[in-house]
Order: structure tokens, then sequence, then C-alpha cells
């Protein structure tokens, strides 16, 4: 009962945040000096009633606040409006979701179930030659910027040609059977998901390690191997129990990024998720579709904090008697 | 000491990694010049494609070589792929080249040559303002159903006339506020009547003809659902297109994949009906390197090529399985300009500061400016030889070319003569003055992140600086800069590019009218009076309004050239140069017969796959 209270506000509280979130990103884009229709200007073959007519048919002939009113009223009733091209923005975001989910969807999976025991026995085994050469590794997963890894990563499928140069499917996938699309889908998935897993690993592992060792330093952890608890006892049940509080935190944080923490290894890779459609919209100042893509990102930040949070009570009972 | 020896054999990797990239990366500027004098570009194009009456259906035949059925082609498009595919909609390049590859207009342009020529119609005539169009018989859309005037009628008058969609071509063929009427002869007959003679709307015939049993449900039910008819969620299935394919599927952001139109009226000369490809495949590319690498990795089977890596794919040409093919100049032309504006915006204060729109308005400035620079350094330097210098309004592939206006080379001391006549001075630091004693300085502009117009604007500014001017070099954003061109007007100088038709001059008539938005060099607001024209620029509008209305080639030709005499003396625009276009194709597709007016594809039914010889 307790928790649903909880949650309930906390859902609550999330309403004005998205308001303002909304307008602030609304302005933002109105305001700056970006104009949808710079291209068509520049066009010498298009006429001044088109243009006319194209303003109007976006809506920017009116002032931003009748805009704005224009946009959030149709936002509530669930209505995402239409990108300036006219097409449907839920569909559009429909085509991407998917494609963006699966690919961080398998990096956060693997991420987690390598990391966390990475750092775990990096932890236990503390300036050991393994746990250097994980500091090495994980160093240098941390310090390489993600579009340059995949840049490297693209020119090696292109000298051996063991890899496709981005995409997601080949360009006869709808006639292959059930078996080949799932090895034409890994073959294409496979360099992106290297990429994002070598360098979200780095930062959980280190992260996983740090807690821990905090963790080991403690009185309680000094007090649980005086009492003579056998080590594995020590380890699984008293210090990873109390290390794990911040990675969930951190898990919140993920779970936020699923739909937009990949945008520029997308873009490499030239991977149809949301990343390279949110871009394109942004340069075009596409508002409906840029809006909807803010909107969701927020959604999903507070959606992740507030699970994050649920977590924590959960395994937390300090949280849970307060 | 281990560590020193270590570290020199870290170094030592290091340096030998880098320096199998060094080759790669310079580009070898002798062979990218040498793609333009290349003649292995040389082709005899096939006889023109010809009508052939077979069982009472009018067939055009192709006269190349008859090649093999089968095979797939795999092309390009550069961005976020198609917006739409309806063809009376789409606003951006990526969608009307899958509605030009789906859908076939009554005429077309000749690749080779430039005239309009029948498509989907048998034959055209003109009488000054008739146009009667002759149908094919026999002709049926991708379902089966029969082309006939109808079709033309519907989607002309109540697609384009009625404002449905996209209105760009409507509100071009207004002529005096009137639009153009159609009416049906019979079932293979149209009569276009336009209320006055008007030259360009003869190539506007080239527009699509929709079915009309599919499209007219969806018109009826108003704007907004044509708006999203068609759209790229549409079923393919739904698609019925009279072009050489048909759509397969679409898949958002990766590609779009049409199969051959079994009903297609482009026979060979065995009879059998085109095209021999099965499928055409355009993936949809991010961007232009991810294409190259597309392409490397035989991902692709052509690409268009930009400066240094033709250099690359030249060298690599000889023992590869691709051809590279040179286009010859794009239609664009790239220019520098100054604002010759006189007017005072709303508040009362000029556009232009007037000591310097003293120097702007100034023939014998804007021309030393012309004489300052050095395009052929440019072209060297910036396109890595892949450019020709351009002197004229038209680019120089326009079948409108005025060739008698010469090119001429980079003169200081020419420069310096005619900015003396005019009082100008330098002082003992060679800094220029007029003779109000100001300082000769000024702004110039262009839109970021173009870097060949960034590098264009550094040279500009290092030439103009030979003559004692300050340059202030200040590239901004896109926006912001089509913002001070069409609303604040609150710039010297620019450097900026436009698309141009090769075909039909008319199109510029935005460019060059003293009322069109797109008059740059003085442009005036809806407020300002349409008086002070320069007595050229009176001319200007004399020339376009009189050139859209006379039906002659060679009489347009004479305005036209004029029009060209014009802006070669008084210099409103000072062109930069034309870029080449450069594509490489597989080698083992035949009849590929690239133009520059038409493309590599132009003649997409007819090209084939060799399956021995292709390498």
């Amino acid at each position: 009962m307790q928790i649903l209270l909880y949650i309930l506000k906390r859902i609550l509280q999330t309403i004005p945040l998205l308001i303002i979130v909304s307008i602030v990103s609304f302005f933002i884009i109105r305001l700056s000096p970006v104009d949808p229709l710079a291209e068509l200007r520049l066009n010498p073959s298009v006429s001044k009633e088109t243009l006319q007519r194209e303003t109007e048919r976006l809506g920017l002939d009116k002032p931003i606040i009748v805009q704005y009113g224009k946009w959030a009223k149709s936002f509530i009733k669930g209505d995402l409006g239409v990108t300036s091209n006219g097409e449907l923005v839920s569909a559009k975001l429909k085509e991407r979701i998917p494609n963006t989910l699966l690919l961080t969807a398998i990096v956060i999976f693997l991420t987690w179930v390598v990391g966390v025991p990475l750092g775990v026995a990096a932890a236990l085994n503390w300036k050991t030659p393994f746990d250097r050469m994980m500091t090495v590794l994980t160093s240098i997963g941390m310090a390489i910027p993600s579009f340059f890894f995949a840049v490297l990563l693209l020119i090696f499928a292109v000298k051996t040609g063991w890899f496709p140069v981005g995409g997601l499917t080949c360009t006869n996938f709808s006639e292959l059977s059930l078996g080949g699309k799932i090895l034409d889908l890994t073959h294409h998935l496979f360099l992106p998901v290297v990429v994002l897993f070598t360098i979200s690993l780095a930062g959980l592992q280190r992260q996983m390690r740090a807690n821990l060792l905090d963790v080991l330093d403690s009185d309680y952890v000094k007090f649980a191997r005086a009492k003579g608890l056998s080590e594995f006892k020590v380890v699984y049940k008293h210090a990873l129990r109390n290390a794990i509080n911040p990675m969930i935190t951190l898990l919140g944080f993920e779970f936020a990024g699923l739909l937009s923490g990949a945008a520029l290894t997308e873009y490499v890779f030239q991977y149809p998720g949301l990343g390279r459609l949110i871009l394109e919209a942004v340069l075009k100042s596409d508002i409906n579709l840029v809006m909807a893509s803010l909107m969701m990102g927020a959604i999903m930040l507070v959606l992740g904090n507030l699970i994050a949070d649920i977590l924590l009570i959960i395994t937390d009972p300090r949280i849970r008697d307060k | 000491m281990k560590r020193i020896i270590f570290g020199f054999i870290i170094l030592f990797l290091i340096i030998w990694g880098l320096k199998s990239c060094l080759h790669a990366d310079v580009p070898d500027i002798d062979i990218a010049a040498e793609a333009i004098t290349d003649t292995d570009t040389q082709f005899t194009p096939p006889p023109p494609q010809k009508n052939v009456t077979i069982d009472g259906v009018d067939y055009l035949q192709s006269q190349a070589p008859v090649g093999q059925f089968g095979g797939t082609l795999v092309a390009s498009t550069i961005g976020e792929g198609p917006k739409t595919f309806n063809p009376f909609n789409s606003r951006d390049n990526i969608s009307s080249l899958m509605a030009d590859v789906m859908y076939d207009g009554l005429l077309t342009t000749n690749p080779y040559t430039g005239e309009v020529i029948p498509k989907l119609a048998k034959s055209f005539e003109v009488n000054g303002t008739e146009y009667l169009i002759k149908l094919r018989r026999g002709l049926k859309w991708s379902d089966g159903k029969p082309i006939t005037a109808d079709d033309v009628v519907f989607s002309w008058q109540d697609i384009v006339f009625a404002g449905v969609g996209n209105t760009s071509v409507r509100d071009s063929i207004v002529i005096d506020g009137k639009l153009p009427t159609v009416e049906k002869i019979d079932d293979y007959t149209v009569k276009f009547t336009t209320p006055k003679p008007f030259a360009p709307f003869l190539r506007m015939l080239s527009n699509p003809i929709a079915p009309k049993h599919i499209f007219e449900p969806a018109v009826k039910k108003g704007n907004a659902y044509f708006d999203t008819f068609l759209s790229t969620n549409a079923d393919p299935k739904t698609f019925v297109t009279s072009g050489a394919f048909r759509i397969q599927e679409y898949i958002p952001a990766q590609r779009v994949t049409f199969v051959r139109n079994p009903n297609y009226y482009v026979i060979n000369t065995n009879d059998e009906k085109l095209p021999y490809l099965d499928r055409l495949v355009y993936l949809i590319v991010g961007d232009l390197n991810n294409e190259v690498l597309k392409f490397e990795a035989k991902e692709l089977d052509i690409i268009g090529l930009q400066g240094a890596n033709v250099a690359r794919f030249k060298t690599l040409e000889p023992h590869s399985d691709f051809t590279v093919y040179n286009l010859g100049p794009n239609t664009g032309t790239m220019y520098l300009t100054m604002n010759l504006n006189n007017r005072k915006n709303e508040n009362g204060k000029f556009y232009v500061e007037p000591k310097k729109q003293v120097w702007f308005r100034n023939k014998n400035f804007r021309t030393a400016v012309d004489y300052a620079i050095d395009r052929e350094n440019m072209v060297f330097n910036i396109a890595n030889g892949l450019g020709e210098p351009l002197f004229t309004a038209e680019s120089l592939n326009s079948i409108f070319l005025n060739k008698n206006l010469k090119p001429y080379p980079k003169d200081l001391n020419k420069a310096r003569e005619l900015l003396q006549k005019e009082g100008f001075y330098w002082d003992k630091r060679g800094r220029l003055f007029d003779k109000y004693n100001n300082r000769v300085e000024f702004d110039l502009y262009t839109n970021a992140g173009n870097t060949e117009r960034e590098a264009i604007g550094v040279m500009v500014k290092q030439d103009l600086e030979d003559l004692g001017m300050k340059v202030n070099f200040k590239p901004v954003e896109f926006n912001s800069l089509v913002n001070k061109l069409a609303n604040t007007l609150d710039w010297d100088m620019v450097i900026m590019g436009l698309t141009g038709s090769p075909l039909e001059p008319n199109s510029g008539k935005n460019v060059w009218h003293s009322r069109g938005t797109l008059h740059m060099f003085n442009q005036r607001l809806e407020k300002d009076k349409n008086d002070d024209l320069f007595v050229w620029e009176k001319r200007l509008d004399e020339i376009y309004d009189k050139g859209a209305l006379a039906i002659d080639f060679d009489e347009r030709k004479k305005y036209y050239d004029e029009y060209q005499q014009i802006a070669y003396e008084e210099k409103p625009f000072i062109y930069i140069y034309s870029p080449i276009v450069i594509t490489a194709i597989r080698n083992k597709y035949k009849n590929v017969f690239p133009t520059t007016l038409g493309g590599a594809t132009h003649n997409i039914e007819e090209i084939y796959i060799d399956k021995e010889g292709g390498k």
C-alpha cells in the first residue's frame, strides 16, 4: 500500500515536469533560427505562392504560443501529429522503435551479464595482474569515442568483407527462411553491438568494482570476516547486496537510454533506428517529430528513475522503513 | 632501461601503423584531373527509340543492343529516404526520384540532345497555344487496366490544376493568373490549351500521369487525405504504375525495392518487353562516406563520386570491376554576389551601409572583384581539378548556354586599373580606400558546414586581399544565412549556390526577375516599391517576360543569350566554377550510356547484366 501511494505520488510529480520540459523544448526549437523552409526558399523554381502555402500548412504563420497550444492539445489526446511531410509521427516512430530496442536491449543484457561478474571478479582479485589487466582494458574502452571505434570497425568490415557495411538486413531479406533471417540479423548487428558493448561494459565494470571495493573495506564486512563466516557468504550475502544499490540507480538510467542511447553509433552504422530519424528531424526543425522524441526521452527517464527507486525499496530495507 | 626500450617499440609500432595511412590520404590531383580529359567515357549512343505497332499496341522500341533478362541493380540515395510515393505530393528530391521510377509522363527529354520527345504519348504537336497529344493505343497500367485519355485529363485537371498535393507545378504554369485547360478529344487524344503562348509548358508535360481508377477516390476525399495517400506506409501491393518498375517493398531507413512492371511498353528489337532487370534497389544511406564504403564492399553497383574519392577510384579502376564515367559539369551554379540594395528597412535604416552601396552598385568595382578571383586555382585546389571555371549564368550543360561569352584568367592589373578609374587608391601599406577616404572593408558570408563553400570563401578572401580590400569571412549557419538573404537583407557579400535547369531558363525567373523571391543581389521585399531599377534589371525583366512567351527555340535562345550577356557584363553574380559529375558503375552492367542531362540510369529499362563477360 505504502509503495502504491509512493508510486502514485511520483507519477503526479512528473506531470508538471513534463509540461516544463515540453515548453522549454518547444520554445527552444521554434526560437532557434532553424527555418524548416530554408531549402525551399533557395530553390529558384519554387514560387511565392508555394512558399506561402507551405508556411500555412506547417502552421508557421501563427504565434509560437498558439503553435504550442495546438501541439499540447493534440498531445494530451494521444495524437502526435504529422511530420512536415505529412506522415504520421506515431507511424514513423513505430517503424524505428523496434530496431533501436533490439540493439539496445541486446547491448544492455550483454553488458550486465558480463560487466557485473567481471567487476566483482576484479574487486575480489584486487591489485592482482588480472585486476590490472582489466583496468587497462576498461580504461581503453572508456577512453575510445564510440563514433571513432565504430568507424574503425566499419573500415575493418570493408577491408575484410566479413561483415556488411551498416544496415540491418540484406537486400533479399524477405526471401530468406526464418533461420536465415536470424543469421542475417546477427551478421548485421554484430559490429554495432561490439561498439556499444565495449563502451558500456567498461563503465559498468569499473562501477561495480569500485562499489564492491568500498563495501569490502567497511566495518561490517570486517566484522563478518572476524565472525568467521565463509568468504563466499561474506561476499555474496553481505557485501554484494550493499554494493548493488548504486547499480540499480544506474539501471534506471540505462532504461532511459534504451531509446536514445545509441544514436551516434546508429548513425555511423546506418542503423535504421531512432537516432537517424531524430537527427534529421532536428536539422529540419520538424517540430512534431522532435517534440515526440523529446517527450519520449523525458518519459523514459522519469520512468527509469521510478523503476530504479521501486527496485531500491525492494532491495534496501533502510529506504523501505522511512 | 627496459621501459625506454618498451616505449620505443610502441612508438615504432604507432608510426609504422600511421605510415600505411599516408599514401591513401594524399589525393593524387594529376590522376583526378586526368579523369576529366579521359576518353574512356566516350561511346556511341544507340539510335533513338522508335514507335512500333504490334497487334494494335503502340510500343516504343529500344534500339540498343539486345541483352539478357534478370538480375538486380543496387543504387543508393543519401538521406533519410523517400517521404512519400505519391508522385503529386513529392516535395524532396528522393521522393521525386522514386516517382520517376514508377510513373512516366506524356513527354520526356532526350537525354542526349535535350529535345522534348514523346514517352507515354505517341506523338505531340504544338500550335501556338494548343498542344495536341496522341496517346499510345493498348498500353496498360501495371494492374492491366488500359491507359487512356481519361487518365491524362484526370491527372491534369483534377490533380495538378485543382491544386491538390504539391502545387509547385501548378504555380509555375499560371500565366497572368490563368491556368491552361485540358480536354479529351477521343480515347487516345487530348488537347491542352494555354491562355497565351507559353514555352515552358511543353516540358511540364513530362509530369507523371496518374491511374484515374486508383487516384480518383483519394482526390475526392480532399486535400488532407491526399497528403497521406500513397505515403511510405502504404501497402506496396496497392501501387499501380506506368513506369518500368513497380514498388515491391519499402523498409524504412534501409531500402526501397522495385520489381519490373510486366506491362511496360518499351520493347527491344526482338520485340520482348523490357526492362531487362528484375529488380531495382535503392539503398537509403545516411552520408557520402558510408555510400563509398558500401560501394567498395560491393553492396552498391553504382555511385556518384566527389572530390578526392574520384582520384582514388580512378587508381583502383584498372584492376577493379567498375568503370568511372565523367558526366560533365553539373547543373548547379556557384557564385559570389554583392548586395546592391539601396533601400531602407522598417526602422528607416539602410540594409547596406551607404558607403558600401557606392562600391557594390558600381559596375567597375564588381568587375575588379571578378578579375581578382582565381577560378583555375579554386578548381585545382578545392575541386581536385574536377570542375570547370564558370562565367555564365546558365550552367555549362544548358542547351541555352551562350557560347560567345569567353572565359578569362585572373588579372590583378586590370582589376587595379578599374578601381583606380573609380577613384579608389592604395596607401603605403597597400590598403584600399575609396575616393571618400573610406577603407574598403566588408563581410563575406557563406553557410557553415559546406566545406566546399568555406574553402572558396577562404580563397576569395585571399584573392581580394591582393587588391587591398579587407574581407571578414564569416561562415554562418545555413538557416540564418537564408534568413539574411530573404528577410533581413543585412549582408555585404555572400557565396552561395543555386540549382538550375539545363533545359529551361525560365526556372530561373525567381532569381532574375526584379520582383523574384530569389533576386538576391537586389532583393525587394513585399513592402518595397519596384522603382529605381538598374537599366539592365529592367531589360532582364523584359527578357524574362518575353522569353517565356516565345515558342520557337531560336527566338527564345536570342532572349536568353542576351540575359547571359547582361549577367556577364554587369556581374550581379560572379560565377566561380561548376563541379563535374562523376559516376562509377560496375562493368557487368551493359547498355550503360551516361549523359550529362540524363545521368547514368536514364535508360534503366535498357540496362542489363552480362552474365558471362562481366569481369
